[in-house]
């Protein structure tokens, strides 16, 4: 898998009455093929337009990022997102969602046709093909959200708060899903979370973004998500160095919403 | 590569909610879901029975001539009373005047003689079925060509600021322009006949299919967009995939109210030269001062908006079976 270059990225908005919003601020980091970046931090510190730039949504205002040496100028099926929700096709089948991608490129059906089969067992959606998207839960329209990105077998995965609208115990399930996904398919992947457990659990790097300007402020290297793989996520989310790390960032980002707070009040 | 993981997380797999069944929901809530306000037949049946005794107690009080319903009865048609009147000694024009002249709002009973003489008879020499499908037909290419204008208009003024900016004005100032205003000017423009009614049943149809489907456009969840995107989509394909089908609710719901202005139109469409429809059957009867046959007329134009909305919903079902579920 390639890596991810960020360099000097600035995001300046611009919005009416003529101010500017500085939402990204000198972000320089690079992310070797594979791994698992989290991004957390207080709303607004640009966590989202950091993975809009990255996905191609967004061109910074300065700044370049790279995918295996190749400026990334515009969305391409080699990094594949994942939203929160609302983005699944719902005039098309399960099945159809999945094989979106294939089909834009052209793709017979006899190509993707077993692919799309293997898919939906990968995430234990096996028999659900034909469903209509409106009939799945929320948790299951996740799944297939996944692996419509998995179809185009893509570098890179982005995913903006994947398991944000989900209840708590779906949530977890999704985070082995994922974590599965992650270590059976070798994929780099990219992900807004709010959750600092998801973030500290799924991240095998994780960055503590501030806001005003949007920066990176704290860089954490996991191991919470090799061991997850073999071990009871349960088991690690309580242990001492995890809640250790947890109530670390949960200060840090409360000091900053505090903060955020206190300036929007005066 | 990816091995399957499946079964791993096996009771999330079971669907929430199973496949809606006819009206056994179990539904608690009723107000404000738009899958639960379906209209129900007794209630149907009830709100048509009471349009009907409305109109039988204001028709009783005001009264009715009784030699003008029994002509009516008889099946006779505006000619025959013509003649009939112009033959006979006692019938001289002062008395088919009397006939005819209360302008008394017909009852049921006098419309429902006055359909079956109608539907048994024809009027002026055309049978009913004609006139009917006449208007059908000019209502049908009307909606034809104003979607075939008004939809692509509509997508474009959605995908383009140029478009927009271009077609405004114009969409904002000719869409508030009633029909009826621009019979006589259509009528200079295009000759009497189908040449004007057919192009004015396509003006009073094609700002709301510009409206609807650009509306329909703009409703895209940028998520919705962005994920074609990033699953590899071009920009004709975005369009073909995710913008036209999820523009549909909107088109069709635009198509619905087209479809009721362009009825509403009809009588004005039919003002000049057009001999056989719904709206020219109006228009002769009010020369006729057969009050009777106008309210047969509308009558039927009202039963077949209803089956034509009927036919669109029905369509919605079909294409758009997601609606109100996301």
């Amino acid at each position: 898998m390639k890596p991810l270059v960020v360099k000097n990225v600035e995001m300046v908005y611009q919005v009416p009455k003529g101010d500017s919003v500085h939402a990204l601020s000198d972000i320089s980091f690079e992310l070797d093929g594979g791994r698992m970046l989290t991004l957390l931090g207080p709303s607004g510190c640009g966590k989202t337009t950091l993975l809009n730039i990255i996905a191609g949504f967004l061109a910074p205002t300065s700044g370049s990022v790279t995918l295996g040496g190749d400026e990334i100028v515009g969305p391409s099926s080699e990094r594949g997102m994942v939203f929160q929700q609302g983005a699944l096709f719902e005039w098309l089948s399960v099945a159809k969602n999945i094989s979106y991608g294939p089909r834009m490129r052209g793709q017979k059906a006899s190509t993707f046709q077993p692919e799309v089969g293997r898919l939906l067992d990968v995430v234990g959606l096996g028999g659900f093909g034909d469903k209509q998207v409106y009939e799945l839960s929320g948790g299951m329209q996740q799944r297939v959200a996944l692996a419509r990105t998995l179809a185009n077998d893509p570098e890179m995965m982005l995913m903006d708060e994947p398991l944000g609208a989900l209840d708590a115990l779906t949530r977890e399930k999704m985070q082995g899903l994922i974590l599965n996904l992650w270590n059976d398919t070798g994929k780099s992947i990219v992900m807004v979370t709010h959750s600092v457990e998801e973030a500290l659990l799924l991240g095998d790097t994780c960055f503590v973004m501030a806001p005003r300007p949007g920066r990176i402020e704290k860089v954490y290297d996991l191991p919470f998500a090799e061991r997850a793989l073999t071990e009871d996520s349960r088991k690690i989310k309580n242990s001492p160095e995890f809640i250790e790390v947890r109530e670390e960032i949960l200060s840090f980002i409360w000091a900053m919403e505090e903060e955020i707070m206190g300036r929007e009040m005066a | 590569m990816i091995p399957a993981t499946a079964a791993t997380l096996a009771d999330d797999t079971v669907p929430s909610s199973g496949k809606r069944t006819k009206r056994s929901d179990n539904k608690t809530v009723t107000f404000g879901d738009a899958g639960a306000v379906r209209s129900l037949p007794r209630w149907a049946i009830a709100g048509a029975l009471f349009a009907l005794l409305t109109w039988y107690v204001t028709t009783r009080a005001w009264g009715f001539p009784a030699d003008f319903k029994s002509t009516v009865e008889a099946g006779a048609s505006d000619r025959e009373i013509f003649r009939l009147c112009s033959l006979s000694s006692e019938c001289d024009v002062d008395s088919y005047t009397q006939i005819v002249s209360p302008l008394t709002f017909p009852s049921p009973r006098d419309t429902w003689n006055a359909a079956v003489g109608l539907f048994a008879d024809g009027y002026q020499g055309i049978t009913i079925w004609t006139h009917i499908w006449s208007s059908v037909w000019r209502v049908l290419r009307g909606m034809f060509w104003g979607c075939l204008f008004g939809i692509p208009l509509g997508l474009a003024m959605g995908l383009s600021s140029r478009a927009r900016g271009f077609l405004d004005p114009m969409v904002e100032g000719f869409r508030v322009i009633p029909p009826l205003a621009l019979v006589t000017l259509f009528g200079l423009i295009f000759g009497i006949g189908d040449s004007t009614a057919v192009p004015l049943l396509i003006f009073a149809s094609v700002w709301i299919m510009i409206i609807a489907a650009r509306a329909g456009v703009r409703n895209a969840p940028l998520s919705k967009v962005r994920a074609a995107y990033a699953l590899g989509a071009s920009k004709p394909q975005l369009l073909r995939t995710v913008l036209v089908p999820n523009a549909l609710p909107e088109i069709f719901t635009g198509l619905r109210v087209a479809l009721g202005v362009s009825w509403g139109t009809l009588v004005a469409a039919e003002l000049f030269g057009v001999k056989q429809g719904l709206g020219a059957m109006i228009q002769t009867a009010k020369n006729f001062s057969r009050l009777d046959v106008i309210v047969v007329a509308i009558v039927i134009i009202a039963i077949i908006g209803v089956a034509m909305d009927a036919i669109v919903r029905l369509l919605e079902s079909v294409f758009i079976p997601w609606q109100g579920k996301g």
